[in-house]
């Protein structure tokens, strides 16, 4: 016991007075496991981070109904069932109606406005979005016609009877029996797609302003899953026999895929690189402290050292710096991935635990390599040679 | 027998000699100076003596066993166990107290015990610089650090190579009051010295001269005092 006391001893003594040459090893392993922590977080964040993102993007699955009809509520929440509840990040259904402002012909949509904001986290909102009743969301290019701000009021005009059963169009001046609600704008939103020309409402809304309840004639739906997940889905619910048909949208979940295996062997390559940098930096150090401690060693090996206990002496020092770098290197890894995760992706990420050990390990196992060649060089010293002499 | 015998040993650096044919017996107990201008052989010898090279020729029996033929492993516990080594330069581990430095040596050789090692020093009247590191002590302090070092494990024989060469006449004069006092203690002591006055407090002097041993001078003068 008293052996393994004097051991910690003078290797620790060697690693803290003798400071300046350890710190280059110290801060080389550092470094490198806080790439190694940090890109590891990173790897195991970043599909769900850019699942997250991609999804902003819109919708990734839309049921439309089959055949000409109209989607009913049962029937979506029916299709709904055929995906697990917690994967399922929203679904808004739309009902499109025509109506008329200041006798012009718009599209009017009757949605949930709530369940919009999860699957269309990227609608850019000026003012908010309608909370209650006979409140409003109006595209850019609506508000731009008819310079509209947050707060103004606005009225709908739909026609509930037309003599050849069609709304009326702009250039026509018939005399129409109309219903007219008036709403409030509450925000002016802008999407960069053409629903910049749609005014957006809720469900119970449209259905005062139409005077009938009907059925939608799209849901978008935005499902935290893989595309295989996604697929499986969409196949389960068609071959229910309800009426409705569920397909992907393909373009955003295919790049979504190509871009994360990119970017993951984009991570593993950056780490395998930077721990090779590491271990070259480490091994160079270790090679400078054998040559500039020779009469030390040398010393030691006249006092009647073996090349075992050389080595123990050394290897204790090299992997002590992986342990201590690596723990560095695993807190400063996760303020590093941290960092990046708000930065590139707005939001922040959780504290692995497990990975301090595994940072440290992987320290430890790079460092002990690092050392191999340096400890040989160590033992392959002539206590006769470096003792004599100046 | 013998404690150390030499028996025509050469050690061959191409086309130097630095050893030729020397021969040499060392009894338990005696104090022995080798001396020789520079580059005669004497570290050469030391070396030989202290395990840490081999011969190129010739045998050199320390408790009757061959060295010449022991393995290098052999050679390493021969050094820890029966020999104790003094150098020129001193030699301490430069980020170790003085203590530290006396327990590395009983690391090596069994177990390190700081009670021992701090009475070693209080020996060489170094108690009160025991947690000291070398860089804070002068040199000949340091000296006396190495002589407890080296008397630490009860080395068979005590090798001093220049003991003194770094050290005022205040400083020489402790160490060889030292190695009067391990004399008499019964230790085997062999030191290589340019001294003249060194070598006179031995009990036989012998003189190197390019590799060969030249003179044996027995100190008439010497008194077990
Ligand atoms: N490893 C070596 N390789 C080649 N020649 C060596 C080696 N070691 C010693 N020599 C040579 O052997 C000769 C004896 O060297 P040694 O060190 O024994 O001399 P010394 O008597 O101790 O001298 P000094 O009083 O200067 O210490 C010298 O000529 C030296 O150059
Ligand atoms: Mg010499």
């Amino acid at each position: 016991m008293k052996k393994q006391k004097m051991f910690l001893k003078m290797i620790t003594a060697s690693l803290i007075r003798r400071r300046s040459r350890m710190l280059v090893a110290l801060l080389a392993i550092a470094v490198g496991a806080t790439i190694l922590s940090g890109l590891v977080t990173i790897y195991y964040d970043v599909p769900r981070q850019m699942g997250e993102q991609f999804r902003n993007y819109g919708a990734n699955m839309i049921f439309t109904p089959a055949e000409g009809g109209a989607l009913s509520q049962a029937d979506i929440d029916e299709g709904l069932t055929c995906i697990p509840e917690d994967n399922v990040v929203g679904c808004a259904p739309y009902r499109y109606e025509s109506v008329t402002i200041v006798e012009r012909p718009y599209m009017a949509a009757g949605t949930n406005l709530s369940e919009v904001q999860k699957t269309s986290p990227y609608w850019n909102v000026d003012g908010a979005w309608p909370s209650v009743s006979g409140e409003i969301l109006v595209g850019k290019n609506v508000a731009s016609t008819f310079a509209l701000k947050p707060g103004d009021s606005m009225t709908l005009s739909y026609d509930i009877l037309s003599p050849d059963g069609k709304p009326a169009t702009a250039d026509e001046t018939r005399d129409v029996p109309t219903r007219d609600m008036t709403f409030r704008v509450t925000g002016i939103f802008d999407t960069g797609g053409n629903e910049e020309d749609y005014v957006f409402l809720s469900v119970e809304d449209m259905t005062a302003l139409t005077g009938e309840e009907g059925g939608f004639d799209v849901a978008e739906l935005s499902v935290s899953a893989s595309s295989e997940e996604l697929q499986g889905y969409a196949d389960a619910i068609n071959s229910k026999s309800i009426p409705l048909s569920s397909r992907l949208v393909k373009r955003v979940t295919q790049s979504e895929n190509t871009v994360l295996s990119k970017l993951q062997a984009l991570v593993f390559l950056v780490t395998a690189i930077v721990l090779l940098l590491t271990m070259i930096c480490v091994a160079t150090t270790m090679m400078a402290v054998v040559t500039e401690r020779r009469k030390e060693v040398g010393l030691r090996k006249a006092l009647g050292a073996s090349d075992a206990s050389i080595i123990m002496e050394f290897m204790g020092e090299g992997l002590l710096l992986g342990g201590v770098g690596g723990l560095l290197g695993s807190f400063l890894g996760f303020a590093f991935a941290q960092a990046v995760s708000v930065n590139v992706f707005n939001s922040s990420i959780t504290f692995h635990f497990l990975l301090v050990p595994l940072t440290m390990l992987v320290s430890i196992l790079v460092t002990g390599l690092s050392c191999i060649l340096p400890v040989r060089s160590a033992i392959d010293i002539d206590p006769a040679l470096v003792l004599k002499g100046e | 027998m013998s404690l150390l015998e030499v028996k025509n040993v050469s050690k061959i650096y191409g086309p130097l000699k630095a050893l030729d044919q020397v021969s040499l017996k060392v009894e338990n107990g005696e104090w022995v100076a080798i001396m020789g201008p520079s580059g005669s052989g004497k570290s050469t010898m030391m070396n030989i003596i202290g395990c840490m090279d081999k011969p190129s020729q010739g045998e050199v029996l320390l408790d009757g066993a061959d060295i010449a033929k022991e393995s290098n492993k052999a050679l390493t516990a021969i050094r820890r166990d029966k020999i104790g080594l003094i150098f020129q330069q001193f030699h301490l581990v430069n980020y170790l107290t003085a203590v530290e430095n006396v327990m590395v040596s009983q690391y090596y050789h069994s177990m390190p015990d700081e009670k021992e090692a701090l009475e070693a020093l209080e020996r060489v009247g170094l108690k009160d610089r025991a947690k000291h590191l070398p860089s804070q002590l002068s040199g000949g302090e340091q000296q006396r650090v190495c002589i407890a070092r080296a008397l630490i494990n009860h080395p068979e024989i005590v090798l001093a190579d220049e003991p003194t060469g770094n050290l005022d006449e205040a400083n020489e004069g402790i160490v060889l009051e030292l190695f009067k006092q391990l004399h008499r203690e019964g230790t085997t002591l062999i030191v290589v010295t340019h001294d003249p006055e060194v070598a006179e407090e031995a009990q036989r002097t012998i003189v190197l001269e390019h590799g060969r041993l030249v003179r044996e001078i027995v100190n008439e003068n010497f008194k077990e005092d």
